[in-house]
């Protein structure tokens, strides 16, 4: 199995800095014990060192400290990684990859002439923008004039319901893509909250993107000005609750990224918004008839699980309503990855064929996924996947 | 050396095994390089992927033809460095065969591809009521191959035996490019054991391609309990007593003082960071004999001023193992390498030499941490360094060799379970003689007469094996 690897890239220009502007201590963490390599997906996958986290980090180590230049294959090993960070809570020396990564994917953004990423994700901050364009996209899916599942694209509706405030004690983030393509989930999410007894404030266009695949693909200036905005849009002291599980990982790590005060504060707000509602769990409503008679089996976005590790709050809010099953592949990604399964559709596809396996095994009818990428990925292989507050949404008796 | 498409060992790799799964990018090689013990100098010449023995027999008449040597890989979870590369050889890494090719859960035999994951293996065996019982505290990630070359050992192998002791035949690839079996999956062969030769020999006689498993039945009950002492001394002492008397527990293990911390710091499992020592006891069985037993543990401690907190259910148990299981790769979090020792000394010894150890290490000023099979008296001292500190290597060498001299000398031996690759080569004469050395090369080259698979390791080269001197012999790059 091979990865792709970014378009544009000048060799020169690759080769000509050494450096890769990784923080030497964090580069020098990793002991090779290799307790991590059955925890990466696409080391799983390909059983190939370079594939792994600790030869992508021995690699990073070869260019950082030895000299080498940046290649093919350097890129390969990087650009491979889903950086769902499983690797992270399997180590015990607390290796800290995905900021490793980060550093790394924006030195070589900065190398890369030209990186469709650049002007794509920019699409992503303006609101208007890209609901436009999601229309239009809607209307070509329906002429079938793209191949949406090789593009790893879902259905994208043609009219999406308004969304309506109606209070202020939580903040409900909404996002970019999620917003455009799968609003009915935030429909959802809001009459939970709502009804535990909350009232739910929207952003306005400043919060349109929280920059998480701009900062994957190393284009960090981009992912400062988008949080820089966000932050400004969420103004006040109330909690920030979000139903991606990857924009809450990039949320509640502004603070860490932009090293500000204010931004380590903003961090503090943002919770995922089964970890706020399990919080709650006294104030939730009753099970209506439509609950407990599906089996669930909850699939844990790597964001939730490695990053946020706040999995375990889907299962305790889920299971009021659903009769819930774990998979048995330790939380192992599928593949998703944000722009992942369009970049590398071979290892995403092989990587998220373990995880079918595994849905096979728990006999489970439904998945449940908090995060819109892994639901994208996982839809687009035939799977019955919904966010896990629509099923709470469905189960709950409002009348009663 | 660079590799062309027109190299003719390259054509002749390509010939066996598609491009894909033949790799020579520079990176590729130098990341192949390392497994998990410190040497960070080996490099790799082409890197194979082989599925099948076929495929296998291929790469190794290619490499036998130009010439070049051969070195099989697994997880690359070795901590002597038994799988690094040296001179560029052949690297035929065995990940990608990793199926479970037949269970009979009757005659309780699994045949295994070497690239299998040990843990994927017994989580696979899970719904027979079985599991394959060596444990290496690498068992998440290491392979069934990498098992065999080691004679690997693990916690539970206290009452069970390592992994001679659950293999029943092997099938092997010889240098000649021959494919043998060695052992017999329905018993025992007639004649001399090669199976017995081969298992822990390093990949110095062949490359196994299949592995016929004996199968354990899942204890019907266990107790797990965790015990802390004030002192290094009083929790020796009882594990001394514990088997004086006439209890096998499942397995003892010990971890020190500074190794507590790490662990706990990783995992939360409740580990006392004040403790002075704490010793993990495992006991299973029918459940009557168990509860016994356990309460005598208990007692064997308290007796000793320990105090003692029994797993309540599978998950606490689970995290207390955890914790055990990860302690080498916690030490990161106190200093970036570690080299670690795998002697073996007697039971009764165990606080004597573990006192010497800290003495040891003071002198060179350096720190140690100490986790191990207390059960059957295999130290694993730890020495942390930062590598980019100037001249610590020579002092880590140094306490390394003290160590090892203050474990000869009360009857241990040099490794219980990790190999001895290359970083013990050089001290196989203390331990053997010539007559000895000589006997086991003459074995080696019973096997493969011309030294091609896996090179440089175990043996001392014949002249300088008189003297021992650890910097020195180590072919020029590899420390690292
Ligand atoms: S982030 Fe995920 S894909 Fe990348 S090295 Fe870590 S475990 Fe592997
Ligand atoms: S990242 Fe952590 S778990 Fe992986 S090899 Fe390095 S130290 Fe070990």
């Amino acid at each position: 199995m091979t990865a792709k690897t970014s378009l544009g890239i000048g060799p020169e220009e690759m080769a000509s800095r050494s450096a890769l502007g990784i923080d030497t201590e964090e580069l020098a963490s990793c002991v090779s014990c290799g307790l991590c390599l059955p925890h990466c997906p696409t080391f799983r996958v390909t059983g190939e060192e370079w594939a792994s986290p600790r030869g992508r980090i021995s690699a990073m180590r070869q260019v950082q400290d030895h000299g080498m230049a940046v290649d093919e294959s350097f890129l390969a090993s990087m650009d491979s990684c889903v950086q769902c960070r499983g690797c992270e809570p399997a180590c015990p020396s607390g290796v800290p990859f995905g900021s490793m990564m980060e550093a790394t994917q924006a030195e070589l953004a900065r190398r890369r002439r030209v990186d469709w990423r650049r002007w794509g994700f920019r699409v992503l901050g303006h609101r208007w923008l890209l609901n436009q364009l999601s229309r239009s996209l809607a209307v070509v899916q329906r002429l079938r004039l793209v191949p949406s599942k090789r593009l790893g694209l879902p259905k994208i509706p043609l009219v999406q319901e308004r969304l309506r405030a109606t209070g202020n004690d939580v903040w409900l983030f909404t996002g970019c893509v999620m917003d455009a393509w799968q609003r009915s989930t935030h429909a959802s999410a809001k009459r939970v909250v709502e009804a535990a007894g909350a009232g739910v404030a929207l952003p306005g266009p400043g919060a349109a993107c929280c920059g998480a695949l701009s900062l994957h693909a190393g284009l960090e200036d981009h992912a400062h000005a988008l949080a820089a905005r966000t932050m400004k849009a969420l103004e006040g002291s109330v909690p920030i609750l979000v139903d991606s599980a990857g924009c809450g990982a990039v949320l509640k790590e502004y603070g860490k990224h932009l090293g500000t005060p204010e931004a380590v504060a903003f961090s503090e707000r943002v919770m995922d918004v089964h970890e706020w509602l399990a919080a709650q769990a006294d104030q939730l409503p009753s099970v209506g008839e439509r609950g407990q008679d599906v089996t669930v089996a909850i699939h844990d976005p790597c964001h939730l699980r490695h990053v946020q590790r706040a999995h375990q709050s889907v299962a305790d809010v889920l299971s009021r309503y659903a009769t819930v099953v774990t998979l048995d592949d330790e939380g192992l990604c599928c593949g998703a990855g944000g722009a992942y399964a369009a970049m590398q559709p071979e290892l995403a596809a092989s990587i998220r064929d373990r995880k079918l396996e595994a849905i096979n095994r728990s006999g489970a009818d439904i998945v449940a996924s908090a995060n819109p990428g892994c639901t994208i990925h996982l839809a687009n292989a035939g799977v019955d996947v919904r966010h896990p507050l629509e099923i709470v949404d469905e189960a709950i008796d409002y009348d009663g | 050396m660079k590799f062309r498409k027109a190299d003719p060992l390259m054509r002749d790799l390509r010939r066996v095994l598609p491009s894909d799964r033949v790799r020579v990018a520079p990176l590729e090689r130098s990341i192949m390089g390392r497994d998990a013990s410190i040497f960070e100098g080996g490099r790799a010449g082409p890197v194979c992927f082989p599925i099948s023995t076929e495929e296998v027999q291929g790469c190794v008449d290619a490499a036998r033809r130009h010439g070049r040597a051969v070195v099989p890989r697994g997880a690359g979870t070795g901590l002597a460095g038994g799988a690094v590369p040296l001179e560029e050889p052949v690297v035929v890494v065995a990940t990608k065969m990793n199926r479970l090719l037949s269970v009979d859960a009757d005659q309780r035999v699994a045949w295994v591809q070497p690239g299998m994951i040990n843990l994927d293996l017994s989580r696979a065996l899970a719904p027979y009521g079985l599991h394959f019982a060596p444990d290496p505290s690498s068992q998440q990630v290491c392979s069934l191959g990498g098992n065999v070359g080691t004679n690997a050992g693990g916690p539970h192998c206290l009452a069970l035996g390592v992994t001679s002791a659950h293999v029943l035949a092997a099938e092997v690839v010889l240098m000649s490019g021959e494919s043998v079996v060695l052992g017999d999956a329905d018993g025992w062969t007639p004649g001399l054991d090669l199976r017995g030769a081969y298992v822990g020999s390093e990949g110095m006689l062949g490359i196994t391609t299949a592995i016929a498993v004996r199968l354990t039945r899942n204890p019907p009950a266990v107790e797990t309990l965790l015990l802390a002492f004030d002192s290094v001394d009083a929790a020796a002492q009882t594990v001394s007593a514990v088997i004086a008397d006439g209890i096998v527990p499942a397995a003892i293990e010990m971890m020190d003082k500074n190794i507590i911390w790490a662990v706990e710091n990783f995992v939360g499992a409740g580990f006392p960071t004040d403790a002075a020592a704490v010793v993990i006891v495992e006991v299973d069985g029918l459940p009557g004999g168990v509860a016994a037993e356990a309460d005598r543990v208990a007692e064997l401690a308290v007796e000793r001023e320990g105090s003692v907190r029994r797993a309540t259910d599978d998950e606490e148990r689970a995290l207390i193992w955890k914790g055990r299981k990860s302690a080498f790769g916690a030490i990161a979090q106190i200093k970036p390498n570690y080299y670690l020792h795998d002697t073996v000394v007697p039971r009764t010894r165990l606080a004597e030499v573990m006192n010497q150890v800290y003495e040891i290490v003071d002198e060179h000023d350096l720190q140690v941490m100490n986790v191990f099979h207390a059960g059957d008296g295999n130290l694993h001292p730890l020495l942390l360094y930062d590598a980019r500190e100037p001249g610590i290597m020579e002092r880590v060498h140094a306490a390394g060799s003290a160590i090892i001299e203050a474990s000869l000398a009360v009857g241990g031996v040099l490794s219980g379970e990790h190999g001895i690759g290359i970083e013990k080569r050089d001290f196989m004469p203390l331990m053997f003689g010539e007559a000895d050395l000589d006997a086991q090369a003459r074995l080696r080259r019973a096997f493969d007469p011309e030294e091609m698979a896996n090179p440089g390791k175990v043996l001392p080269t014949g002249a300088s094996c008189a003297e021992v001197n650890a910097l020195g012999k180590v072919p020029e790059g590899v420390w690292g």
